[in-house]
């Protein structure tokens, strides 16, 4: 098994891609979809395997830039990596590389130094950089034929290989055959403009070892980190002195807050970087005056943060309501427990029973002063949003 | 979609383009940010959030007053301004000038420029 070293697409896939299968990054046009590919490389380094990128659209130095600016550090990996050169031959350069394709447009060149590679090298992880400019330089039905013969050789020889494919107008065939039978798994990779955000997602859509997770991920591309999954907006409300800008700022790397006499009058900022997410995270206030803004700025959450005093039953009413003001019945929520330290604090159970929650809504204990289950509740809303495959 | 991102990106750099504007913005009315000029997302992003809540807190207190709805709000300060004006019921445009800019050009531009947005978002 290797893990693609994509957060979440490892537990979609059960785990990551098992010996001799292969897998495509069907990437739409525009998308940063090419890191997917690097990513894995990366994943395979790190856990001790042997990699091979096949660089078919830039100069392998220029690859080897491109890692360190995601933050990996291939030197150690000397003896692991080897990189497959088929762009500097094209513009008549020298190759310092270990294998060289001589003729990159003839895919008969491609073919010898591919097979030879998977016959010769221990089992390992074989990645192609862009499949796509392999196909615009030797042609879509050679390209395919000889894709075909890659994969079954691998697959005798135990090797995983990556595509990254990015699916400009070929003719139909080629592209029905990328997304259906020629590889064993096929994550899609694109972009949407949906309501305002300019969002990138990834999903399953073919995998013949896990059942497949009809799920969409957002992710973004952060250099360094590579691909995190993105969450625009979580909110975080509550009633007024429950601890929601404490909560944010424990919570989150960097945080801003707009506050006077030490409550929040405008809204609390943060982000958080925590297990391969990246999140934003808006806390709203909790006087009643302000409500107005409230509403204003509760669009377009994906999950909530219901921050409570577990000392001050009173205001759970409150709590609720704010619930109501914005518009979050429907989405993921979590109940933050605060205050748990205090004297008089109330039993995550009791304050189920006293706000008469339903079953599926976790309270999580939480003294966010003290930064004591606030990562718990986050890890708790994330699993609620992403589906808790 | 890629189309909608280079729009939004071609006019965020003509406006830029005028003197004295030190980074342009659009983000959604609810403060999430669409695309800036500026390379720091970081940054970008809680002054999105931010600038949002401002335009939302100056047109509940105005309204609140009848005095109709905002034109926009700037924001004056020794080391430069901030403008945030409405663009459309969903974005808003954010507007970042040296301390010396004259705001006259930069207002007339921006004006234009968000009912563009406007129509680009639709």
């Amino acid at each position: 098994m290797v893990e693609t070293g994509i957060p979440k697409l490892d537990d979609f896939l059960d785990g990551g891609i098992p010996k001799g299968k292969s897998l495509v990054y069907y990437i739409q046009p525009g998308v940063e979809g090419e890191i997917f590919g690097m990513q894995t490389i990366h994943s395979t380094l790190k856990s001790g395997g042997t990699a091979i990128f096949v660089v078919s659209s830039t100069i392998p130095d220029i690859v080897k830039g491109q890692f360190k600016e995601y933050g990996w550090d291939i030197d150690p990996y000397k003896d692991k990596l080897f990189f497959v050169d088929s762009y500097n031959p094209l513009i008549g350069a020298p190759s310092n590389e270990k294998y060289v394709v001589q003729k990159p447009d003839n895919i008969n060149d491609f073919n010898k130094i591919i097979l030879d590679i998977i016959k010769e090298t221990p089992p390992g992880t074989i990645v192609f950089g862009s499949l796509s400019t392999i196909m615009d330089l030797c042609g879509e039905k050679e390209t395919i034929e000889a894709v075909k013969t890659w994969n079954k050789m691998a697959m005798v020889h135990d090797h995983v290989m990556v595509y990254n494919f990015t699916a400009w107008p070929y003719s139909r065939e080629t592209l029905e055959l990328i997304q259906g039978d020629l590889f064993n798994a096929v994550i899609s990779i694109g972009g949407i403009a949906e309501r305002v955000i300019f969002g990138q997602y990834f999903g399953v859509l073919k995998s013949d070892w896990a059942e497949i997770t009809k799920k969409s991920m957002l992710f973004r591309v952060l250099r360094p980190g590579g691909v995190k999954l993105f969450i625009p907006k979580i909110l975080v409300t509550g009633p007024f002195d429950a601890g929601k800008s404490t909560f944010v700022h424990a919570l989150s790397t960097r945080a801003i807050s707009v506050d006077r006499l030490g409550t929040t009058i405008a809204m609390d900022h943060g982000h958080v970087d925590y297990k391969g997410f990246s999140a934003d995270i808006f806390g709203t206030p909790g006087q009643e005056r302000f409500d107005p803004i409230i509403k204003l700025l509760s669009g377009e959450s994906m999950g909530v943060f219901l921050v409570v005093d577990s000392t001050n039953p009173a205001d759970f009413v409150r709590a609720k309501h704010m619930l109501e003001i914005t518009k979050s019945y429907g989405l993921p929520y979590v109940v933050v427990a605060n205050k748990q330290d205090s004297s008089g604090a109330l039993k995550p159970e009791e304050i189920r029973n006293q706000f008469n929650l339903p079953q599926d809504v976790p309270v999580v204990p939480v003294v966010a002063k003290d930064k004591i289950g606030v990562f718990e509740a986050f890890e708790i809303l994330i699993d609620k949003i992403t589906g808790g495959a | 979609m890629s189309d909608t991102i280079e729009l939004v990106d071609k006019l965020l750099a003509d406006l830029k383009n005028i003197g004295g504007v030190e980074a342009c913005i659009a983000a959604s009315r609810d403060g999430l940010l669409i695309r800036a000029t500026m390379e720091k997302e970081q940054l970008m992003d809680s002054l999105s959030a931010m600038s949002a809540t401002m335009l939302g807190a100056a047109e509940t207190a105005i309204t609140q007053a009848e005095k109709g709805v905002p034109n926009r709000v700037i924001v004056e300060s020794e080391h430069g301004k901030l403008v945030v004006v409405g663009a459309g019921s969903k974005a808003l445009l954010i507007v970042l000038a040296a301390p010396n800019a004259g705001l006259g050009l930069i207002l007339l531009e921006l004006e234009k420029s968000a009912k563009k947005l406007k129509d680009i978002l639709t």
